[in-house]
């Protein structure tokens, strides 16, 4: 399928996109979801943006950025396409359940970015409907990077059947890393992600979305437990992460990791290492040719 | 023509507990304490030594020059050239090794090793965003640009940042780290509680046999290690609680070493060139070597010197049988209960790359002047403790006594040497 | 106390001292320094033992003003810095005239800090000679304590087989800034036997071990001798660390951690001295402690302690030292250095403890020297009286400017006076002198 595209000149300003997708909508007829693509092209990287995110999510300031970054360069694309009046799937309520992304090739931090993002696969789910947010990142109309994001929107329905959702397993072992996280987490990670979601840094926010504290974003979390395997990992790889229960913030979590087959498996848990929050796994990717 | 690197001997100052007795002492007083005992005991004042290499774990920001300034302070010749150089808790076993080689090398005919640390006198450093803040504001070219820099200070970014004993990558303290080690080995609270209770017992001996009277000069006071408890006992010890593994875990206070403050030298020389200026050596050093494991992948953070000592040991032809001695540094008691096992591990020593196991030690041979848990550990001097310590006990035993030092460190390192007696 | 004594040591104070006839104390000429005035020469009789004596010191020397009777009495018109008289020939009572004749004009005209010296010979031959050889020890006594400004009197007695050289250093040191608190004194001076060759500096390469040199006189001991050339080995005990590696350093000695009264103390010397490829030329037994106490009060363990320190760990030592063959022990041509006191020589209320140890060290250094002396070894002690240190600064102040002025000086000695008395007896030039005690007190009124 063709898709139509909407070429913007800058990144969408967050705050009032996200103040947009958070108004309910009619729940008259299916869900509909935009079928265009968001496209920036030519972006400039803000390295000290970049290094502000290193530091927060331990990753080593180097001219090569994280994928997580790349992630993070897309979002408000993803905002934008939410908050579309075109879009039955409101952020208000979806939940991040999982994410994958691909480095095709080291990307540096002075390559200008062309970001591309649509939603696709809008699908039942048990509790709702999930719904892919799909990014790639190009330079010189190269693929070097694709994510994908995936939601779950609840209370939506969509028709058909749901999808037996494949559950990673985990088990537990003692962390041989432990991370304190301190409650202004949230704040600071606001300031470099641009994620204004206020369930991250209010405590009453929070509270409506029945978590007694504010929790972390899970794409810190992610970027975190990335940054602390990444001196193991190959140049080129897939990652994929299942968030598997939020972290309310203060918090003090465990990180275990091993060697795989193919990569690296991670889990961050608690600090008994029973309960994971989020599973990693790590399997390297032929550059690109 | 090949040049041979010996101990002359050495110099400490007592080791105390941080916030003790030298609590106003900063690592520059230490140091400069511990080389002026140095040289006042081989009569080196005045004279420029070849070079002094030393360093701390905690340091100052205005300490980057820091051995060299205790050279200035000291009673060598201000023309004597020093360098900083740090290695976690193997800083000084380093900085020994790093001074013999250039001794074998022939580029210096005699040096000094040192360390010091002061977990009294640790840095407190302003916070990371204020730190950032006050950056900009003395980069900034204007008063108002500077006034915007230093608007964005926050209170919260007056809380001041102690530093740390964490692992930066793991966040867990050397005891969380440890307490993995101890649950994994099985090692039991009674045998970590026995062989603290031994080190102070030898410790205590060697103290009242006078054994330290040419290797320590007391200062500001303290005249003996003050962490040292003669009287304990393997009873006293069972009945502390557990400081690291969780309730039910087996390391306490008691069997962990405290933060300590000190500081420790060695000096060394040319073989030849101590005999041209009487000096006797007590032992010459042999060889050495460094190992790393992956620690943040889970590997044993502290047993790093398992896979150094099979390397160098497999170097050099030896087995733990010509060991007459073994320096086990007791950063806990279940470090070196944990390294005695994965010598004994065929499993452990091939997953480091050695070509089987160690082997087990007699422990009747293992740190019988007592060591760490007793001595107390100022991070960087406790290289510069075991060295003289070991060389003067090999010498003692006779020509040919050989002794291995294992000390483990942060960061997944292990550093390792070989000495043997002249 | 403390104000007290700011008040008597300001100008007014000191000016309403002067007044009430308190006396006032001089500065004292010290150090390896002569005489500003010249030196006068005064044989009596014709002998020529101090004339070459000075001869080979390189000192001029001037004739004697001679008072003859009935006549006014004679000066010398100016400052004298010394007189120096040769007595070696005066054994009759009537011969004692010659030397009013010669000290009563010297005695108008010495400079402050100036000297009297009068060598003379040991008591020998009949009873008459006997009885002058002891009035020469009474003249010299009270012409030290009749001289003012610093000036000092001593006596020394010469045996006949002694050479000019064997008495140059002595008269080198009277004469000097060297012997500044040495006064109404006398002593001994033999023969030198198979004593070392005399270098300059006198203690040059020298090794001597110094005891008890972390503070006070100690510090003093070793700085003094480093001075004249020597290398010290400073030991101390083990507590007295960072100071005794300041004083070792200081010196460019080394330091020895050490308790004298350890068992192995002198082999642990000895082997410290061998393993530095070095020989013993000398040790100076400068540890010791008090712990005051009247008789009454005094138990076992506050008795032997200070025995132990002052005097046992001195025996055991040398013992060890002197064993022939011993590696880094002493050598032959060495010194042997006591510290007695004047507490010892004449008793101190509250001081049996430590008078018995100090007259003993007395005792020891006049039984070794003669057993020594075939191996040119000389064993001798100085007697310190009121020496200002950290230790006599805790006297409380009247009590100690008590002490302080009942001396001939007026004043408390300075460390230096009694390290450098202890240089004169190490000089290898000192050969001939052994078996005394020579007191270092500005001639107290305590003691004999």
């Amino acid at each position: 399928m063709k898709r139509d595209t909407e070429v913007l000149s800058r990144p969408p300003r967050l705050a009032p996109a996200f103040a947009r997708s958070l108004i309910p909508r009619s729940r008259g007829g299916s869900p509909r979801i935009p079928t265009r693509s968001a496209v920036i092209e030519n972006l400039t990287q803000d390295r000290e943006r970049l290094a502000a995110y290193d530091r927060l999510t331990g990753f080593t300031l180097r001219d090569d950025v994280p994928p997580t970054w790349l992630h993070v360069l897309t979002f408000p694309l993803h905002i934008h396409l939410l908050s579309d009046p075109e879009s039955s799937i409101r952020l208000l309520g979806a939940v991040h359940v999982s994410n994958r992304m691909t480095l095709h090739r080291p990307v540096g931090a002075d390559e200008r970015l062309t970001l591309d993002v649509h939603l696709d696969a809008l699908r039942p789910h048990a509790r709702g409907a999930l719904v892919d947010l799909i990014g790639q990142v190009r330079v010189d109309g190269e693929p070097v990077w694709d994510g994908v994001s995936t939601y779950l929107a609840q209370g939506v329905s969509v028709e058909g059947e749901p999808h037996a959702v494949e559950r990673q397993l985990h088990e537990p072992s003692t962390p041989h890393s432990l991370w304190r996280l301190p409650v202004g987490l949230g704040r600071d990670y606001r300031s470099v992600s641009g994620d204004p979601n206020p369930i991250h840094t209010s405590r009453i926010a929070a509270r409506v979305f029945g978590f007694p504290r504010p929790i972390i974003h899970g794409m810190w979390t992610h970027a975190r437990a990335l940054a602390a395997i990444e001196p193991r990992l190959p140049p080129t790889y897939t990652v994929d992460v299942a968030f598997t229960k939020p972290i309310l913030l203060p918090a003090t979590v465990g990180l275990t990791s091993t060697p795989t087959a193919t990569g690296h498996a991670a889990a961050v848990t608690d600090r008994t290492g029973t309960k994971p929050h989020l599973l990693m796994s790590v399997v390297g990717e032929p550059p690109n040719k | 023509m090949s040049h041979e690197a010996v101990i002359v001997g050495g110099n400490r100052i007592p080791f105390a507990k941080a916030g003790g007795r030298y609590a106003e002492a900063s690592n520059h007083d230490m140091l400069t304490a511990a080389l002026d005992g140095l040289i006042a005991r081989f009569g080196l004042s005045g004279q420029r030594v070849g070079e002094v290499a030393g360093g701390a774990v905690l340091k100052h920001a205005r300490d980057f020059n820091l051995t060299r300034e205790a050279v200035l302070s000291s009673a060598l010749s201000p023309d004597t050239p020093a360098c900083d150089l740090q290695q976690a808790c193997g800083t000084s076993l380093e900085a020994t090794v790093y001074i013999a080689n250039k001794i074998r090398l022939g580029q210096i005919d005699s040096g000094i090793a040192a360390g010091v640390d002061s977990a009294s006198d640790a840095p407190i450093a302003v916070s990371d965003p204020l730190r950032r803040i006050l950056l900009k504001a003395s980069a900034a070219r204007s008063t108002k640009d500077r006034v915007a820099a230093l608007a964005r200070i926050r209170p919260s970014h007056l809380a001041p940042a102690a530093p740390s004993v964490r692992e930066p990558r793991t966040g867990l303290s050397m005891g969380e780290h440890q307490a993995l080690t101890t649950k994994s080995w099985g090692i039991s609270r009674e045998d970590q509680d026995a062989l603290a209770a031994a080190s102070h017992g030898n410790l205590a001996a060697a103290w009242d046999e006078g054994f330290f009277d040419d290797l320590v000069t007391p200062y500001q006071g303290v005249t003996k290690d003050a962490l040292l408890r003669p009287d304990t006992s393997i009873e006293k010890l069972a009945a502390l609680k557990a400081a690291f593994g969780g309730p039910d875990g087996t390391m306490t206070a008691g069997n962990s070493t405290a933060l300590s403050d000190g500081a420790a030298t060695v000096f060394l020389a040319d073989a030849q060139w101590a005999k041209r200026h009487h000096l006797s050596a007590l032992a010459r050093v042999v060889d050495a070597e460094v190992a790393a494991v992956d620690h943040p992948s889970g590997a044993d953070l502290l047993l790093a010197p398992v896979a150094a000592a099979g390397r160098l040991m497999a170097r050099q032809g030896l087995s733990l049988d010509d060991f007459d001695l073994v320096e086990i540094h007791e950063a806990f008691a279940s470090t070196v209960l944990a390294t005695l096992a994965a010598w004994e591990s065929e499993d452990y020593c091939r997953g480091v790359g050695l070509d089987g196991p160690i082997g087990t030690l007699d422990r009747k041979r293992l740190n019988v002047t007592g060591s760490s848990l007793a001595v107390g550990h100022p991070f960087a001097a406790t290289g510069a403790r075991i060295v003289p310590t070991l060389a003067k006990l090999l010498h003692r035993k006779g020509a040919g006594s050989r002794g291995l030092i294992s000390v483990c460190a942060a960061g997944g390192l292990g550093v390792v040497a070989v000495l043997e007696a002249v | 106390m403390a104000a007290l004594e700011r008040v008597f040591y300001s100008p007014a104070g000191q000016s309403l001292a002067k007044r009430a006839g308190v006396p006032q104390a001089q500065q004292l000429r010290r150090g390896r320094t002569w005489p500003s005035g010249p030196i006068v020469l005064a044989p009596l009789g014709s002998p020529t033992l101090v004339r070459d004596a000075l001869i080979a010191l390189g000192r001029e020397f001037h004739h004697p003003v001679i008072d003859t009777p009935g006549e006014t009495p004679p000066g010398y018109g100016a400052r004298i810095g010394a007189i120096v008289v040769d007595a070696t020939d005066v054994s009759t009572l009537d011969a004692l005239e010659g030397l009013r004749a010669v000290l009563r004009p010297a005695l108008r005209s010495v400079e402050a800090s100036g000297r009297v010296i009068i060598v003379a010979r040991p008591a020998d031959g009949d009873w008459e000679a006997h009885a002058v050889a002891r009035s020469l020890d009474g003249i010299n006594r009270t012409v030290g304590k009749e001289l003012r400004k610093g000036a000092t009197a001593n006596l020394v007695y010469v045996d006949k087989s002694a050479s000019s050289a064997d008495v140059q250093s002595t008269l080198d040191f009277l004469l000097q800034g060297r012997s500044a608190f040495v006064d109404g004194q006398s002593w001994y001076v033999g023969t030198s036997g198979t004593g070392p060759q005399p270098t300059d500096p006198p203690l040059e390469g020298r090794v001597i071990v110094v005891t008890g040199a972390a503070r006070g006189i100690g510090a003093s001991i070793s700085r003094i001798l480093s001075r004249d050339g020597a290398t010290i080995v400073a030991v101390d005990i083990p507590a007295a660390g960072e100071s005794l590696a300041a004083v070792a350093n200081e010196v460019g000695g080394t330091a020895l951690h050490l308790d004298v009264t350890a068992a192995d103390a002198g082999e642990r010397i000895a082997a410290h001295v061998a393993q530095r490829g070095l020989r013993l030329y000398g040790i100076v037994h400068n540890a010791g402690i008090t712990r005051d106490k009247m008789l009454v009060n005094t138990d076992a363990d506050r008795w032997s302690s200070v025995l132990q320190v002052n005097l046992a760990a001195q025996l055991r030592i040398n013992e060890v030292l002197l064993k022939k063959g011993t590696a880094g022990g002493l050598q032959d041509g060495g010194r042997i250095v006591g510290i007695a006191s004047t507490s010892g020589l004449a008793g101190n209320k509250g001081q049996t403890n430590y008078a018995a140890s100090k007259a003993g060290v007395a005792g020891l250094v006049a039984a070794m020297a003669p057993d020594l002396a075939e191996r040119g070894i000389t064993v001798n002690a100085v007697a310190p009286g009121f020496i200002e240190t950290d230790m006599t600064a805790r006297i409380p102040f009247v009590q100690r400017e008590v002490f302080r002025r009942t001396n001939s000086l007026a004043q408390g000695g300075s460390p230096d006076d009694v390290a450098e008395t202890i240089g004169y007896l190490l000089d290898p030039a000192s050969a001939g002198v052994s078996g005394q005690v020579i007191r270092v007190c500005g001639q107290n009124l305590v003691g004999a």
